[in-house]
């Protein structure tokens, strides 16, 4: 990890932090007891995760499905220590808890449930105590048929991180669009599970891009044998081309809007557009010698950063929508492309092609502050994209030889592959459930 | 136009002109055996001026760069030079490039290579209309290494007969 600071910026961090640790601290005291324990301690909560009582051939096959997922759910979000249940978890006779034995090997919360089949549906029912008090945190039921029960386990997890964080996570019904070398533009699940493929992957595909409202997937497409924006009505499966002369590159849908922007060059020089979801052109957005590429927009959808060439190697500027020059946002490094706004709206991560070869990604305020550098030593690390609740980051890498999705925390630790299947892939993007 | 139409005819439209005479120009990428027919080794052997003046099949740029190099201005002469002796002729301009830096910026890369052969040739006084251009970033590599030698080779501009 590399930052560059100065005084300024260190006491502009400083101020920054106490002013996020004082409504924290006052919301813990109103808050569940829990959450305002937690606050004192740090690092990951250490669970321990039961198995899921069942009777039954097939019951017990539901139950073990669930357990995997709830077990795959909590690790993916990196708030969990997952602790080996110890063996005298129970009474002998009675099944009853033994919190001294939950204790003794650290575990501050215990889950377990059972599945049961009622009606030929699966039913769980949850349960989560307090290890250290042996208090019931919270009792739920979940039912659905057999090709629900991934979403059972995910749903038991959301209510769990609620619980104890007093968040809603947005992470277990997120997913990442991107494109397989092999297959084309695909949509996965957030943990790489349930790919579904978009286009065959016979042509070049770049950059799928899925509108805020979930409704339109906009991607540089070359099936008319040049690069064309096809913009996908994903209910009706209707696709447009936008059909304009010259190259059509990396759409951005902007936020509060339905339209969507990219770079086309029919007038000559690069230069980004906002498009319509029926393909015509809403009006131009910059206007500068030199190439203007790769826009992403502030939460409100009132700001624009994007990569400009206008002060020579490429580099990442921001512009007001409403009026307004664009002002350069990095100055460190001869190579920055990439930008992808968080959705707390204050930071951008992109990347940057290093005097030693390597690309990495940092992030830096939008003030231009707080420069971190979040990978280094693994080549290449390209296409940031935030999470949906912006503690995360996927991005391409090509550490382990081809080019592969990972993830890691927005602080650059947690660094780890997607669980996607075999090829390569890239350019991914992070977008929020229905 | 499908992209085998090109690609089938950047093989055989210079092939033509070397067999009648393929002596000594040592950037030309040996291309595979072309169809033998009487047409092709008729126009080959007629057109001494064709034959001096094969279609160079790429030029190279520097990283990050569009500007035409002192190297690429001689090659880009001969090919204007090819274009004048054979007036019936089409080129696709496809712009490349290696795979440093990002996807994104480099599909607006390679088009600005491919646009400014293409500016080149026009000065030179060949017809626009002749001419196409494309971008494929660095989606199209000839070189698939990960090393300058490789990243030199897929820095180009790539001229395909039509």
């Amino acid at each position: 990890m590399r930052t560059r600071t100065n005084t300024t910026a260190i006491l502009a961090n400083a101020i920054l932090f106490l002013l996020l640790l004082m409504p924290f601290t006052l919301r813990a005291e109103g808050a569940s007891e829990y959450i305002a324990i937690r606050k004192q301690g740090s690092g990951r909560i250490a669970i321990a995760l039961d198995k899921t009582m069942a009777k039954g051939g097939q019951e017990v096959q539901w139950a073990s499905s669930v357990d995997a997922t709830i077990k795959g759910g909590l690790d993916f979000t990196g708030l969990f220590n997952l602790l080996q249940a110890p063996a005298n978890m129970h009474d002998a006779q009675g099944g009853a808890l033994n919190f001294t034995a939950l204790n003794s090997v650290g575990a501050e919360i215990y889950t377990g449930g059972t599945m049961t089949r009622q009606a030929g549906k699966a039913a769980l029912d949850m349960e989560v105590y307090d290890a250290l008090s042996g208090k019931q945190m919270m009792k739920r039921s979940y039912s659905g048929d057999e090709k629900q029960l991934r979403s059972m386990g995910l749903r038991f997890c959301a209510d769990l991180v609620e619980l104890l964080t007093g968040k809603r996570p947005q992470l277990f019904d997120s997913r990442i669009v991107y494109v397989s070398k092999r297959s084309g533009i695909s949509i996965s699940d957030f943990d790489g599970q349930n790919v579904e493929h978009i286009t065959s992957g016979r042509q070049i595909s770049m950059n799928p891009a899925l509108s805020p409202d979930g409704n339109y997937l906009a991607w540089t497409d070359f099936t008319s044998g040049r690069s064309d924006l096809y913009i996908r009505n994903l209910a009706t499966k209707t696709t447009v081309a936008v059909g304009k002369p010259g190259v059509s590159i990396a759409p951005c849908w902007r936020n509060g809007s339905d339209e969507v922007a990219v770079t086309l060059s029919f007038e000559g020089d690069h230069e980004i557009y906002l498009v319509k979801p029926n393909g015509t052109i809403s009006r131009r957005l910059t206007n500068s010698r030199g190439i203007d590429v790769s826009p992403t927009f502030s939460p409100d959808g009132s700001k624009m950063a994007f990569v400009s060439q206008r002060s020579g190697p490429p580099q990442i500027f921001i512009q007001d929508l409403q009026g307004g020059g664009a002002r350069r946002l990095t100055f460190s490094g001869s190579y920055n492309t990439q930008p992808s706004w968080s959705p707390a709206g204050d930071k951008i991560a992109y990347s940057s092609a290093q005097k030693n070869g390597e690309i990495n990604i940092f992030t830096i305020n939008t003030d231009g502050s707080g420069l971190l550098q979040l990978t280094g030593g693994s080549k290449y690390n390209e296409s940031p994209s935030w999470s949906p609740d912006g503690s995360m980051i996927v991005f391409m890498s090509t550490r382990s030889g081809g080019r592969r999705l990972f993830m890691m925390n927005a602080d650059g630790t947690n660094q780890r592959p997607m669980a996607l299947g075999d090829g390569e892939q890239q350019q991914p993007s992070w977008i929020k459930g229905r | 136009m499908s992209n085998m139409n090109y690609l089938g005819r950047a093989i055989c439209v210079p092939a033509l002109f070397m067999l009648g005479a393929c002596c000594c120009d040592k950037d030309i990428v040996s291309p595979v055996a072309p169809p033998n027919t009487a047409a092709g080794q008729k126009t080959a052997t007629a057109s001494a001026a064709a034959a001096a003046s094969v279609l160079t099949p790429n030029i190279y740029f520097d990283f990050d760069r569009s500007d035409i190099t002192e190297a690429s201005q001689a090659e880009l002469k001969a090919n204007a030079a090819w274009m004048a002796a054979n007036p019936t002729s089409k080129v696709m301009l496809e712009g490349h490039c290696d795979e440093r830096g990002t996807s994104e910026y480099n599909m607006a890369l390679g088009e600005r290579r491919a646009s400014a052969a293409r500016e080149y040739l026009v000065r030179l006084g060949v017809d626009p209309a002749r001419m196409q251009t494309i971008s494929y970033g660095e989606e199209r590599p000839v070189d698939p290494g990960h090393n300058e030698a490789a990243w030199a080779k897929n820095r180009r501009v790539q001229f395909v007969g039509k």
